[in-house]
């Protein structure tokens, strides 16, 4: 149990070094470290990515139970949401799941932190949204003008951007 | 040059497209204002205030047609279709709605009715879960929290509707929106994902629609001016096991 905390404690330390690649790199230009494949969309995350590394599993965690018990909808910490920028969608052509190539797998599988969140959650998006209604600076601009009700229209627009084809 | 002259397009383009875009607010705004004005926003939780009901009108629902069935294997991801516990018994797979055909011994005359979570006031399943996995959100909807769920299979013996199932294998490829896997118990979600982006229906129902027999309704139980409240208050309507006091969601007329 002992020995279990201290690796525990000692884990986040090693993914921040193990991880303190460029952002956005695609792959291991080194040779060391994970191979974290390139954002498919969006710009910048929903936080700076050394606050995402050492926190996503805290958003992720209180978020899951926000969403499931209460029915708050919000898209920031959402998981679907990460797989939306993370991963290509269904109908893109990607490298298995199981070898390390997903964007939360690879990393994980680096660090041998084992998740379940796949066990039952898709592993990929069902469809391309053409961009992320938190980080787009299009979308950045609407969401400042119409402060501070309009996440839902917002959320709304994201979902219905098939349809429009506006900006990408 | 010509990169420059890319760019200029590129700019030109997104411009466009933000204009377009900034229109399809204003002229979408009207056309969004119903739903917007019904969906709860995505940060606010769900209340009490509501209490989402399905009314099953059984002699709309036709003998043999199984629509809703479909339309919910086809919404969440189970059943036909999906690749769900391939080496299972076909009796031990999932089902989180099925057809019953009840008939009258003395008349002979046979109802056709989907059976599926009632989602009582009451659950027996919430009272049995040992770990709190089994839970009813505020605005009556009794789903699994699958994250904390260790698959113990109380609240299936508890159910009095036999409206759980417990995935026995690995699954892969699950709808985006409805998370299900090994070793969890499962049931009608009540499409919740559906009512909490405001949709107001839930596959079945679409499906029952779309099939033309209109049997069920969805709709906020204690709106006095939604639909199913008003057939409710119209109609006789029966509750499965009214006896149990359970004060189910699902209410069957005809039955």
């Amino acid at each position: 149990m002992k020995r279990q905390f201290k690796l525990l404690s000692v884990l986040p330390a090693l993914l921040v070094l193990t991880l303190s690649a460029p952002a956005g790199a695609a792959g291991k230009e080194d040779g060391v470290g994970p191979n974290i494949p390139a954002p498919v969309k969006g710009e910048q995350c929903v936080e700076d990515t050394d606050v995402m590394r050492r926190n996503h599993m805290k958003y992720l965690k209180s978020h899951r139970d926000e969403t499931l018990r209460e029915g708050i909808r919000t898209k920031q910490y959402s998981l679907k949401e990460c797989l939306e920028c993370h991963v290509p969608p269904k109908d893109e052509a990607q490298a298995s799941q199981t070898e390390g190539e997903h964007f939360c797998k690879s990393c994980h599988q680096y660090a041998a932190v084992r998740v379940d969140c796949f066990e039952c959650h898709a592993t990929r998006p069902e469809k391309s949204a053409m961009f992320h209604p938190l980080v787009t600076p299009g979308m950045q601009t609407m969401k400042d003008v119409h402060q501070p009700d309009s996440t839902e229209l917002l959320n709304n627009f994201a979902e219905n951007q098939n349809n429009t084809g506006a900006i990408q | 040059m010509s990169d420059s002259k890319h760019t200029d397009q590129a700019r030109r383009d997104f411009l466009n497209n933000s204009a377009k875009l900034a229109a399809g607010v204003t002229l979408a705004s009207g056309v969004m204002l119903y739903g917007v004005a019904h969906a709860r926003p995505a940060e606010q939780p769900a209340t009490s205030e509501v209490r989402w009901g399905m009314l099953v009108d059984t002699n709309k629902c036709a003998k043999g047609c199984d629509a809703c069935v479909t339309g919910c294997e086809n919404e969440n991801g189970w059943g036909q279709g999906s690749n769900d516990e391939q080496k299972s018994n076909a009796n031990q797979k999932a089902q989180w709605i099925r057809k019953v055909e009840l008939r009258n011994t003395a008349t002979g005359h046979v109802h056709s009715l989907p059976m599926m979570c009632q989602h009582c006031e009451t659950p027996p399943c919430v009272d049995v879960c040992p770990t709190g996995a089994s839970m009813k959100r505020a605005d009556g909807i009794v789903l699994v929290d699958k994250h904390i769920c260790i698959g113990c299979r109380y609240c299936m013996m508890a159910c009095p509707y036999k409206a759980r199932s417990f995935v026995h294998e690995a699954l892969e490829d699950q709808r985006a929106h409805a998370p299900r896997g090994k070793g969890t118990v499962e049931a009608c979600t009540f499409c919740v994902h559906k009512l909490d982006a405001g949709e107001g229906t839930t596959a079945c129902a679409e499906a029952c629609n779309t099939e033309g027999h209109k049997a069920i309704i969805v709709g906020d139980l204690k709106d006095p001016n939604s639909e199913i409240a008003q057939a409710v208050a119209e109609y006789a309507t029966t509750q499965v096991r009214a006896d149990l006091g359970l004060n189910t969601g699902m209410r069957y007329r005809g039955i």
